[in-house]
């Protein structure tokens, strides 16, 4: 059956939300999961670049953290629930195209993942991610509510 | 985990692949499978209704039998895994509010179902239904290549 899940979160809400689902999932099928958190580059204009060059050290270092925090959240609700766990971030402005490689790199044969992330408006629209997702994985996706 | 997993079949490959899946993933979870097939309804335009009154009656026997063959299939596939599986159709216009319906009668946990049906444009649009489950669904939703 599935042995390695995917868990993207962007932790939000309802990203730890089908994180829990994942882990519980997980710990049923005997599998491991791998969480993967995406950040955005930092967008900088040109004609700003000196400013936006200072700024961008504060942004990645910034985001890094935040990275590292979420990953650790679900990190430790992984080891609570005694399921193997790996995390990755990757910096990506397309975060379903960072989804989808990461499902080749990490050889996983799932995707859990939320119907919206932060951006989403609740219950209107499905995630323009997970939309993307759906149509680009070569895996199933588990879409949680 | 998962203790009622919804199988929606429409009879195409795609989705006898989802159902084989979600047997699978039922196994594994220890769950009951359910399948459903959602029938489109005889449309008659109201002048020739006389003459088409004839034809709806052939359609809706051809449609009956299919639908239980559907069923079976899925009950076959089921019972070759062990697995408990009831099943019905339902006659509707929206196969997908038939889906979260009955996934609301049946008390089902887990909706498992193809990217996309006879409809669908492969790779390039998810289907129209597997959309709409998604949006309104109130229960997790696998969505199978």
């Amino acid at each position: 059956m599935f042995k390695h899940l995917l868990l993207p979160v962007d932790g939000s809400e309802l990203s730890l939300r089908a994180v829990d689902r994942g882990i519980a999932l997980a710990a049923t099928l005997g599998a491991r999961i791998h969480a993967l958190h995406v950040l955005p580059p930092f967008a900088a204009a040109t004609y700003f670049a000196a400013i936006a060059q200072a700024d961008e050290t504060i942004y990645v270092e910034r985001a890094l953290a935040r990275a590292e925090c979420i990953l650790g959240e679900v990190r430790h609700r992984a080891q609570a629930a005694g399921v193997a766990c790996e995390s990755s971030h990757e910096i990506d402005g397309r975060p379903y195209c960072a989804i989808a490689a990461a499902v080749s790199k990490y050889h996983c044969d799932m995707i859990v993942m939320a119907t919206h992330g932060r951006h989403g408006i609740e219950k209107l629209l499905l995630g323009s991610v997970t939309q993307k997702v759906l149509l680009l994985a070569e895996v199933p996706v588990l879409v949680c509510h | 985990m998962f203790k009622h997993i919804l199988l929606p079949v429409d009879g195409s490959d795609l989705s006898l692949h989802a159902v084989r899946l979600g047997v699978e993933l039922a196994k594994t979870c220890g769950a009951r499978v359910y399948a459903l097939h959602v029938v489109a309804p005889f449309h008659t335009i109201a002048y020739m209704a006389e003459m088409l009154a004839a034809t709806e009656v052939v359609y809706t026997k051809d449609a009956i039998v299919r639908a239980r063959q559907y069923i079976a299939e899925v009950q076959r596939i089921a019972a070759e895994a062990g697995i408990e599986c009831a099943g019905s159709y339902v006659f509707d216009d929206h196969p997908h509010e038939a889906i979260l319906a009955t996934a609301r009668e049946q008390h089902c946990d887990l909706v498992v179902m193809a990217s996309h049906g006879w409809r669908g444009f492969t790779r390039l649009l998810l289907g129209s239904e597997v959309h709409k489950v998604l949006l309104k669904s109130e229960i997790p939703v696998l969505v199978c290549r």
